[in-house]
């Protein structure tokens, strides 16, 4: 494999950085941004939707850092696993990606902003051409979903990324900054479901940190993941789930993620929110999760048959439930 | 500083005066060791135990490195980075070049246009099918490839064209400006349509073709006394499906050509079995087999994946004859998985019958292969698929029908453990539900009915050593069997496979009425005392220079440094047949011994006119040569070569070997013909996760029958390797075809190989029958490690949670899929209900146990006796006790081609036989 030429940008501050993609968008160029590469340069030797610069932001100090309620973009991911302030469902999410050497290039923004993953696009440009192309990296050809053929409106690659249910089921905001400005949001809302869009960043615009609210350390989870082998693999599910516990020993939140399921990873408010916060949460895992394999719906481009990923749902999501509850137990 | 060295500061030659030169001995240390009694055989008066008699290389015997753990001789070369693979060779003036590949699964090539290449700045040469026509393919009687595509691309990934450039970045956009007008043709993905006749078989054989299908090979036989499997007490009947696998070596193909100023052409290429490619490339190139040196660099991992001669190495050639530069190609994985050559996608119907004495009445198997788009290997695959489960076990009957088919997808090849793997996973796993029906231990059913050593299988194959029920009896013990099997909880459990492979192959592929030996090793010794041995060998990883160079450094008592080996290249090795069918160290290092024999009565015999003692009193140790009966009178090993290399310089001896004449005369009675065969037996032990249906092997006692293990550290190493090799077949590596015939994961994200996560500890047992033809009594250990981890693993499956399968890999979607059937079948709504297996002995344990003792007895008197009685498979059912049972039992069936009968209700493989040859047809001449 080869990758294409590209020009590398090298910001060191994220001012700097803002403006060169201005500049470069108001020139015309595209661009991407590059933290670890891991997902982008891969996509880039198999010839998706790979682009003539790229800013890479390693060296914009204004993007790491990492404490117990703030993540900075370009942490690294197992700075995260190997940190001691970092809340424990962050670190269990974070030390199920890929692998240590993986862990050791790919950011927390990387793994927020992964790009959607089909069995037809993850391909090298030879292959697509003998299936006619695909619809989300092969602009001009006009190419059909190969996965749900016959439209080509809504792309259903599927988003695999660990760290978002676990990050949502902590609350947590994600802010963002183009040189238009600085915003923040939920994490929930920041993801937009369509595998080509897949999230509200605009042409510009970078994921700076992540912010979790004051009280997290309150929170007690766990991050359940479905995968064929215990390295490498991205997740052909995962499902995370927390409780907020009060001062006085109560439940106050329940929360409830999911990915790999979908082109977008999902906090399944709606189906909490039916759920008791009394003493006897964790009795209900049975029902929670037979409700979760009902809201999911898997396609198939991933690995594992979409039946089987949606069947290991409740499976999962009693395993979070049961988990969490005995860590809540032994404190 | 020791005091010798110090001697040699200052030191200046004085000829004549003086030994030649210091340390005295030769090697690295100046001081020669002592024999070690506990390294010297019995039956040369040392102290090594000889538990199943002696050897014929007992007197060759020096005690130095064979039975040491030995590092391999290249491995340094490979942990500092310094061993140059096939795309680390670098050459003046190289370019690259870039295969243009079919993007449609079948299709004419109506036209391929090259304007738009030809303009491209830096483009150098370009070149199609017809630059080169000639038909070539591993085995001469199926050449069915062409270094591009003629008429037809038969698969995605099928080579085109092929393009040459200053670099890759020009060659790759080269590559994708050949313009290429194709005619679809209609494509089959489905192995049971190339049963059917079709309007555009995949291939054309001419007169031989069968009927207008894409049946590529077909094979029926039919041995002993059918009509005893009416008296069958337990059957086992199941239609298997196994998933085409691939060998996921590290190092991508890669080949550099290179013809140099004379015209002569050297191709450096990673290969397995560098002669075919040799004489491959005389035929694509039309030039002499004189003119091709090819150069054999470092294998990055081959395991029968890079044994065939490859189209791209043709293009290779071709493309640099064109330039007039040395060109270099190499892959990207996917190209690796469009070349393939793996494991057959296969669908077996495996049937095994036992009587009521628990016997096993009979097999009958049914095997239906993937050939993909090329014959490659799969004429003898077709066979091995049945043939290679005629042992270890003595059968009543034995009726094997296989087919194998073509069909749009990449070519299925040789892969580790050939054409046995997946029959035998059927077979062990079918012993195992016999046993469950029968109500005895599966271990005990399977030592009641083993072959004994010297004696004869149902189609003929001379079985000499066989250490199938030590290494029964080791894992049982090892394992802690008997307090597990049937008595863990459920989601844990315990499970046995035995395996049983070829050690070389009897007949070589290029079979030579000159009677050319299979393996030849040159040897050459200058004054300065280092051995250099050429040989042809391709070692792809497995040792074979380092085995090669052991056998040698033992008979000449020298240690590993004063061995080179000299291997690569075509100009300077004699001919080897290559890396394939677990043939090397067998056949090699005989011919390593005969050669170095040679030398070592050259050296006694100087030895005898230096100290005037009779040549027999003289014995060979660390490099010296010394009276047997009084070590301390003797010559250093240095002095006795100087003596011999008196008036002609340089010792040089060759020595070969070629497998006896074996076997008998009936329609592939050849195939799966070896001088020996390995055994092995393997106990694993699971966990598995009843609700999601992931198995995670925990734990692996692997014990393997090598005759002898010369090296064990790299016997232990291949029995490891080949567990891990197989665990990837049976919980997770496929290659996965779209519903559009795509293959959707050629890379090695999606090509799923265990990681070290699912490695499971693995204790390997190295069992040593001590084969009267191997070298000091060795057998493979390459291939055969790998056949017992599958059916080992199944059937741990169905001890922890009650569930058979019959599918591989045994990925989790799968177990679910049959976790969930079980469930439904009992009305059990949770998974974790599930009732455990159990196992309520029967009185036949008795009658078994018994028996096995028996055996053992029997067995053990047998492999002490030189000479013993003749057996053939059948005793054990009282039918006929002496001669061969064919000539002696009117029952006994030897059949070889179907019957009227047969083929009015042939199995799915054997209606391969429905179909006429086109030469039978009416009217056809």
């Amino acid at each position: 494999m080869k990758t294409p030429a590209f020009e590398v940008h090298m910001p060191k501050t994220l001012d700097d950085a803002l403006e060169t993609a201005k500049h470069l968008h108001d020139g015309g160029h595209d661009f991407d941004w590059i933290s670890g590469g891991t997902d982008l340069i891969p996509n880039y030797k198999w010839g998706i939707n790979s682009k003539p610069h790229v800013i890479s932001i390693s060296g914009v100090s204004e993007l790491k850092g990492i404490s117990a309620t703030r993540i900075g973009a370009m942490v690294r991911l197992q700075d995260i696993v190997e940190s001691t302030v970092a809340h424990p469902l962050i670190v269990e999410a974070a030390g199920t990606i890929a692998s240590v050497m993986i862990r050791r290039s790919g950011t927390l923004g990387g793994n927020l902003c992964l790009d959607t993953r089909c069995f037809w696009l993850n391909q090298s440009e030879t292959w697509r051409k003998s299936i006619d192309y695909c619809h989300k990296c092969d602009e001009g050809t006009g190419a059909d979903c190969r996965v749900i053929p016959n439209q080509n409106e809504l792309c259903v690659a599927t988003y695999q990324g660990d760290l978002a249910p676990a990050l949502m089921c902590l609350d947590a905001r994600i802010h963002l900054a183009s040189h238009r400005g600085t915003r923040s949001m939920l994490l929930e809302d920041f993801f937009q479901e369509d595998g080509i869009t897949r999230n509200v960043l605009e042409t510009g615009e970078i994921v700076t940190h992540i912010q979790l609210p004051e009280n997290s350390a309150n929170f007690v989870g766990s991050y359940q993941k479905l995968r064929l082998r215990e390295a490498w693999d991205f997740p052909e599910g995962g499902v995370a789930f927390s409780v907020g516990i009060s001062d006085d020993g109560t439940v106050s939140t329940i929360n409830m993620a999911s990915t790999g399921f979908e082109s977008i990873p999902r906090k399944h408010i709606e189906l909490i929110e039916t759920l008791d916060k009394g003493p006897n949460w964790a009795l209900e895992a049975e029902r929670l999760g037979a409700e979760l394999k009902r809201a999911v719906r898997p396609v198939l481009n991933t690995w594992f048959p979409p039946a089987y990923r949606k069947k290991m749902a409740p499976v999962l999501a009693r395993r979070a439930m049961e988990e969490t509850s005995k860590r809540v137990t032994s404190g | 500083m020791p005091e010798d060295k110090k001697e040699i500061v200052g030191y200046r030659q004085q000829p004549g005066k003086l030994d030649f030169t210091r340390p005295g001995s030769g090697g690295s240390s100046p001081n020669s060791e002592k024999r070690d009694p506990s390294m010297i055989p019995q039956s040369q008066g040392g102290e090594l135990d000889q538990p199943w008699g002696p050897h014929r290389h007992d007197d060759l015997v020096t005690g130095r490195v064979i039975g040491k753990r030995t590092p391999l001789i290249d491995s340094r070369w490979k942990v500092t980075g310094q061993a140059v693979y096939g795309d680390d060779v670098r050459l003046p003036g190289e370019i690259i070049g870039r295969l243009v590949r079919s993007d449609r699964h079948y299709a004419k090539v109506l036209s391929i246009d090259m304007t738009d290449v030809e303009s491209i700045p830096g483009v150098l040469a370009t070149a199609t099918g017809i630059d080169a026509p000639s038909a070539f393919g591993v085995l001469p009687v199926t050449k069915d490839e062409h270094a591009m595509a003629l008429e037809k691309v038969r698969h995605i990934g099928d080579i085109v064209a092929c393009v040459a450039a200053e670099d890759e970045e020009t060659a790759r956009l080269a590559a994708a400006a050949v313009r290429i007008e194709y005619q679809d043709l209609e494509p089959i993905f489905d192995m049971r349509d190339g049963l059917k006749d079709s309007p555009d078989p995949i291939h054309d054989r001419g007169r031989y073709h069968i009927g207008e299908s894409n049946v590529q090979k077909r094979v029926f036989q039919r041995f002993g006394r059918i009509s005893d499997l009416k008296n069958s007490v337990a059957s086992y009947e199941n239609e298997w499906t196994f998933k085409g696998v691939n060998h996921g070596f590290t190092e991508p193909h890669a080949v550099v050509a290179h013809w140099d100023p004379r015209g002569r052409l050297t191709l450096y290429t990673p290969q397995q079995v560098p002669h075919y490619v040799h004489r491959a490339l005389a035929d694509v190139l039309d030039i002499p087999m004189h003119q091709i040196n090819v150069h054999r660099t470092y294998v990055g991992g081959g395991f029968g994946g890079k044994s065939d001669p490859f189209p791209h190495e043709m293009c290779a050639a071709i493309l640099a004859r064109k330039s007039g530069r040395p060109v270099r190609i190499t892959f990207d994985r996917e190209e690796v998985f469009w070349t393939n050559r793996g494991r057959h996608p296969s669908r077996i119907t495996m049937a095994i019958h036992a009587d009521k004495e628990g016997r096993f009445s009979g097999i009958e198997t049914d095997a239906l292969i993937d050939g993909g788009g090329f014959a490659s290997f799969g004429h003898v695959t077709t066979y091995y698929n049945g043939v290679l489960h005629t042992a270890p076990y003595e059968i009543g009957a034995f009726h094997y029908t296989g087919a194998r088919v073509w069909t749009n997808k990449p070519a299925s090849g040789a892969m580790r453990g050939h054409g046995a793997v997946n029959s035998r996973c059927a077979v062990e796993v079918g012993i195992d539900h016999i046993s469950e029906e029968l109500g005895v231990d599966p271990i005990d059913l399977r030592l009641a009915n083993l072959l004994p050593p010297h004696s004869a299988t149902i189609t003929g194959f001379r079985v000499t050593s066989i250490g199938m029920r030590e290494c029964l009896e080791r894992v049982r013990k090892e394992s802690g069997w008997d307090k597990k099997f049937r008595k863990m909880p459920l989601g844990k459990g315990i499970g046995v496979g035995c395996g049983f492979f070829i050690s070389g192959s009897g007949l070589p592929i290029h079979w030579d009425p000159n009677k050319f030996p299979h393996a030849t090793v040159h040897l050459k010794i200058d004054m300065d005392g280092g051995v250099t041995i050429h040989t042809g060998a391709a070692d792809i990883g497995q040792g074979s220079d380092t085995v090669v160079g052991q056998a040698v450094a033992e008979v000449l008592g020298l240690p590993m440094d004063m061995i080179r080996i000299r291997s690569k290249e075509s100009d300077t090795s004699p001919v080897d047949l290559g890396s394939y069918s677990s043939r090397v160290t067998f056949m090699n290092a005989n011919a390593a011994v005969s050669a170095a024999m040679e030398v070592r009565s050259e050296l006694i015999e100087a030895a005898s006119s230096i100290t005037g003692l009779e040549a027999s009193c003289l014995v060979l140790g660390d490099r010296r040569i010394f009276n047997k009966k009084d070590p301390a009178v003797g010559v250093s090993y240095l002095q006795a070569l100087h003596k011999a290399q008196e008036d002609r310089g340089a010792l040089l001896a060759s020595g070969s070997y070629r497998t006896p004449p074996m076997g008998k005369m009936h329609k592939g009675a050849a195939a799966g013909l070896a001088p020996a065969y390995s055994f092995s037996a393997y106990v694993a032990e699971v966990d598995v996760d009843i609700e999601t249906g992931r198995i995670k092997v925990e734990k692996v006692w692997a014990a393997h029958d090598c005759g002898k293990a010369l090296n064990p550290l790299s016997v232990e190493g291949q029995i490891i390797g080949s567990c891990h090799m197989g665990l990837g077949q049976v919980i997770s590596e496929e290659m996965k075809y779209g519903r559009t015939g795509n293959l959707l994961n050629p890379d090695l994200l999606g090509y799923k190989i265990p990681t070290v996560h699912e490695m499971p500890e693995v204790v390997p047992i190295i069992v040593e029958s001590n084969d009267p033809e191997g070298p000091f009594g060795a057998k493979e250990a390459g291939e055969g490690p790998l056949l017992p981890i599958l059916p080992a693993v199944c059937n741990a499956v169905y001890d922890a949670i009650g569930v058979r399968t019959n599918e591989l890999p045994l990925t989790p979607d799968r177990l679910y899929r049959s976790i969930e059937k079980a469930c439904k079948q009992r009305g059990i709504k949770d998974p974790r209900d599930l009732p455990n297996p159990s196992l309520e002995q029967t009185s036949l344990s008795d009658i078994l146990i018994r028996r096995a003792k028996d055996h053992a007895k029997r067995d053990r008197e047998r492999r002490l006796n030189p000479n013993p009685d003749a057996y053939y498979n059948g005793q054990l059912f009282n039918r006929h006790n002496t001669g061969p049972p064919e000539e002696n039992d009117s029952d006994w069936t030897v059949q070889v081609l179907p019957d009227q009968e047969y083929l009015e209700n042939p199995k799915l493989a054997g209606s391969a036989w429905l179909h006429k040859e086109r030469r039978h047809m009416e009217g056809v001449e």
